[in-house]
């Protein structure tokens, strides 16, 4: 509820401490969004069924859509916009675009969201693996197999 | 042929324009747009799917902390408008109203709140209370075509019907020794772009500018100008980045809206919907009903064929004109057949709007006949492949009604080259299994078009400049929805004036700045239509840059070379200018600049076909289907970028295998709609999706750019029959509702066995 009691949140997000005034009830989607900015976070069904939201917390993806920004408290959150370092593309940002994993791109971070999760993981996954981690990330463009070959791109190089 | 010709980048994989920016996620959807006092909207829907508002209390939202105002009927333009109209002079039926007072079904728009957050918004339209005097709905279509106690509109629940065809089908019928007759059922399906309706919409002045990922920005601007009765130059649409759309966006539903609410409150406003909101509130693929007969002679030589289609419209018009003519069209463009006649009844319904869907009718057109196809080969005891292929038609044929020509449609080699790829003769013989899992195969023909040639008006204007850096600017009213419009359009204009891709920027529509384009991206027209007229400005525009080089480099114009950016005399190549500097000389000795306009026209409008071949594995205990093998193999005349046809064609067989197997809108008797969300709209995810193996048959198409033809929409288009006759054959049933669930597949199974 709008004006309700505010509290602290002190979260890492990319690297960054962050300590900043929230509602209790206030998802960590819209957190992300509107208070930091971070627009890669996408919603697609506020339910946690299309995985467009999904963010690293605490090297797990998960539906920021259906977590409470509170529940970040003191984790560390990773967001596409994270993925960059030093102005370098990540491999699996730059495998993506090579292997035309991307088209209308809507889905495009919480894919890599959940790629990234894996493969901080489990660095050599197996193709029922990948497909296994992103079967919460829906995509309508691609049939998923320019997504999949993607990943399978990273591991090999 | 996979040849690549000599081209340096037509055919070529580059990645597309905008996919660094959609890999960082910087890309500014409009959901990701915020503008200085900008406010939020959300809808309110009615939540029964026919009735009269008897009243609606405000008072609890409008008390809300925040609520800056709440529109309904009561105030709000009375002004009828058809979305579904693309451009003037179009005569549509006009039902719709901005906000009614009447809801027609589930999902009909009762109001709008706007807020200074979005949270408020939606917490407002929550406490809006709407007090219906409940009227009896119609949800079947075959009811809405004999029930006339209840009116949907009162002009009454037909809202469409055209019989058309040629020769004798009557007689045909009489006298044919075998007659198949079908009736088969095809689903209401939701686009599910991963980004749901959105709009932004900017008073300034008396000027309405409006942000939308849509498809056609000319569209936009006539209904927002209708709608709310202000002059076409006082709203500007501009084409936002589409989180896809896939037909779902193509219908401009919530901008006239949104343009309203903005024009009201003098601020900026942005007008969001939720999940639930797009699969009720929008648009959705249309349920049909076909009835087939086919008559054919015991050779397997199809003799007549009668199609009597019911298609659900759902609560308003919008295009249940344009979607029976689209179906009818091709069902006359695939077999060859001397008595065909196909008559087409477009009902209202209190359910979900039909517009349009990846396909424009034509995957619930081979949904049904395709699938009557294998109970006619099944009859005669022919091989499915045998049967079609003496059936097919051949290039070049002519369309029998008279149609544009179908052009070099290779249908008969897709088939032969599927089926030796699928290796259909060896698995079509295969013994049947009979454990709990049961292997099948199955495959389908499809047909589509490349544009309105021959229908509507097909023109684009395109602008072409380029500058004294050398660079090339291409202006017009084209959309990328994500498929790479941009890209293609910069490798074909790379292409003619041998130019690299970094140097030519294409602009996408913006009613302001674009020169007028007659249609958007719709109807597979992009490549083959717009594609076609950026090849022929290009050229234009080389010709003019030939003429004033010969004269600087005192040459005659067919001595003219242009080169990778340089410009020269082929009898003296070491003299050579970039274009750059010899744009710049033009400036200084002619006065002229290096730009051309030109209108292109549309000179044909060919057949583009595919076959699919289908092998999936039915668990007989719970009625799942895994998805084994998909064969795809598509007519597209010649690819511009091998790599985004290849997108296009995954991306349609996903959508048509949901069609297939698990996509459905599920309404109860009193139209409440139960799939509200991806939890229970099924859309199929990365385990359960095969990958596609792709054949591309690249014969070159007379007129196409390069010789492409369309892709896009003919890629959602043979996989649903397909892969129901893959399910029938695996299991021996005749399931003839789309799409073949588990409890469909679980319930025929039950009744083979009585």
């Amino acid at each position: 509820m709008e004006g309700g009691n505010q509290v602290e949140l002190n979260m890492i997000v990319n690297g960054k401490k962050h300590n900043i005034d929230i509602n209790p009830s206030d998802r960590l989607l819209d957190v992300l969004r509107d208070q930091l900015g971070l627009t890669s976070v996408k919603e697609g069904c506020g339910e946690g069924e299309c995985g467009a939201c999904t963010v690293i917390m605490n090297g797990d993806a998960v539906n920021s859509c259906t977590v409470l920004a509170i529940q970040a408290r003191n984790k560390e959150i990773i967001t596409t916009e994270g993925l960059e370092k030093n102005g370098e593309l990540d491999e699996l940002q730059k495998s993506f675009i090579r292997n035309g994993a991307i088209q209308c791109g809507f889905c495009t971070p919480g894919m890599l969201m959940s790629c990234k999760a894996l493969l901080m993981k489990n660095p050599y996954p197996k193709e029922e693996e990948i497909r296994r981690a992103i079967e919460g990330n829906l995509c309508r463009c691609t049939g998923y197999t320019n997504i999949v070959k993607a990943v399978k791109d990273v591991v090999i190089r | 042929m996979m040849t690549e010709g000599n081209y340096k980048y037509i055919g070529k994989s580059v990645p597309r324009h905008d996919a660094i920016e959609k890999a960082t996620g910087k890309i500014k959807y409009v959901g990701d747009m915020k503008v200085n006092g900008m406010l939020y909207a959300r809808l309110v829907l009615s939540h029964v799917a026919h009735g009269k508002i008897k009243s609606i209390d405000i008072s609890k939202a409008k008390d809300l902390p925040g609520v800056v105002d709440i529109f309904t009927y009561d105030n709000s333009p009375k002004i009828l408008y058809n979305a579904h109209k693309w451009m003037s002079g179009m005569d549509e039926v006009l039902d719709q109203y901005l906000f009614t007072d009447k809801v027609r079904f589930y999902g009909d728009r009762v109001a709008a709140v706007v807020a200074t957050n979005d949270k408020i918004a939606k917490m407002a339209a929550d406490l809006i209370e709407v007090e219906y005097e409940v009227l009896p709905a119609i949800i079947d279509p075959e009811t809405s075509l004999i029930e006339d106690s209840i009116k949907i509109h009162e002009r009454g629940n037909i809202a469409f019907s055209k019989t058309m065809g040629y020769g004798d089908v009557d007689k045909v019928f009489d006298k044919a020794s075998y007659i198949f007759e079908d009736k088969i059922i095809t689903p209401k399906q939701h686009h599910a772009a991963m980004e749901t309706h959105v709009a932004l919409a900017i008073p300034s002045g008396d000027m309405i500018t409006i942000y939308t990922p849509c498809q056609v920005v000319f569209q936009v601007q006539l209904i927002v100008s209708e709608a709310l009765n202000i002059p076409l130059s006082k709203v500007r649409v501009i084409k936002a980045p589409m989180g896809g759309s896939f037909g779902g966006k193509g219908q401009p539903i919530i901008e006239p809206v949104c343009a309203f609410l903005a024009k009201e409150t003098g601020r900026p406003v942005r007008l969001t919907l939720d999940r639930t909101q797009s699969i009720i509130g929008t648009r959705t693929r249309h349920k049909t009903i076909g009835t087939v007969k086919t008559a054919v002679d015991k050779k397997g030589k199809i003799l007549g064929r009668d199609l009597d289609i019911v298609i659900d419209s759902g609560a308003y018009h919008t295009n249940a004109s344009a979607i029976a003519m689209a179906m009818g069209k091709k069902f006359f463009r695939m077999y060859k057949m001397d008595n065909v006649r196909y008559s087409a009844t477009s009902v209202y319904t209190n359910t979900p709007v039909g517009g349009a869907c990846r396909g424009y009718g034509s995957p619930q057109l081979h949904a049904i006949t395709e699938l009557n196809l294998d109970n006619v080969a099944r009859g005669i005891n022919m091989d499915p492949v045998e049967f079609r292929l003496k059936n097919l038609v051949h290039p070049f044929d002519k369309d029998p009604m008279g149609g544009p020509d179908l052009g070099n449609g290779q249908i008969i080699e897709c088939v032969k080259r599927g089926a030796e790829a699928f290796g259909w003769k060896e698995k079509w013989k295969r013994p049947k299994d009979s454990g709990r899992y049961r292997k099948g195969v199955g495959m389908a023909c499809g047909t589509h078009g490349n544009g309105y040639y021959g229908a509507y008006p097909d023109f684009i204007t395109m602008d072409i400049k380029m500058n004294s850096n050398g660079e090339v600017i291409l202006n017009s009213a084209i959309h990328d929805m994500g498929c790479g419009t941009v890209t293609i359009m910069q490798q074909i204009v790379a292409e003619v004036l041998d130019l690299e891709l970094s140097k030519i920027t294409v602009l996408e529509g913006d009613t302001l700045s674009s020169p007028y384009d007659s249609a958007g991206t719709q109807a597979s027209r992009v490549t083959y239509v717009c594609g076609g007229a950026a090849k022929k400005i290009s050229e234009i525009l080389k010709d003019k840059f030939a003429k004033y080089s010969s004269k600087i480099l005192n040459c005659y114009e067919e001595d003219i070379v242009m080169e990778g950016g340089y410009i020269y005399n082929k009898n003296k190549p070491d003299k050579k200018v970039g274009y750059g500097d010899m744009v710049s000389n033009i400036y200084h000795q002619y006065s002229m600049d290096m730009s051309a306009s030109y209108t292109y026209s549309s000179p044909a409008n060919p057949g583009v076909y595919a076959a699919n071949f289908v092998e999936v594995e039915v668990d007989t205990y719970t009625g799942l289907v895994n998805v084994l093998d998909i064969v795809a193999v598509h007519d597209i005349g010649r690819a511009i970028n091998r790599d985004f046809v290849y997108g296009q064609v995954q991306g349609g067989i996903h959508l048509g295998l949901g069609m297939a197997i698990s996509e459905n809108i599920e309404l109860d008797e009193n139209g409440r709609i139960s799939t509200l969300n991806f939890s229970n709209y099924h859309v199929i995810n990365a385990p359960s999706m095969p990958d596609v193996r792709i054949i591309l048959i690249e014969e070159e198409d007379e007129f196409g750019p390069f010789g492409a033809k369309s892709v896009g929409e003919i890629s959602a288009v043979a996989i649903a029959p397909a892969t129901l006759n893959a399910i029938n054959n695996a299991i021996g049933t005749n399931i003839s509702q789309y799409p073949a669930t588990p409890e469909r597949i679980v319930e025929a199974l039950v009744k083979t066995k009585k």
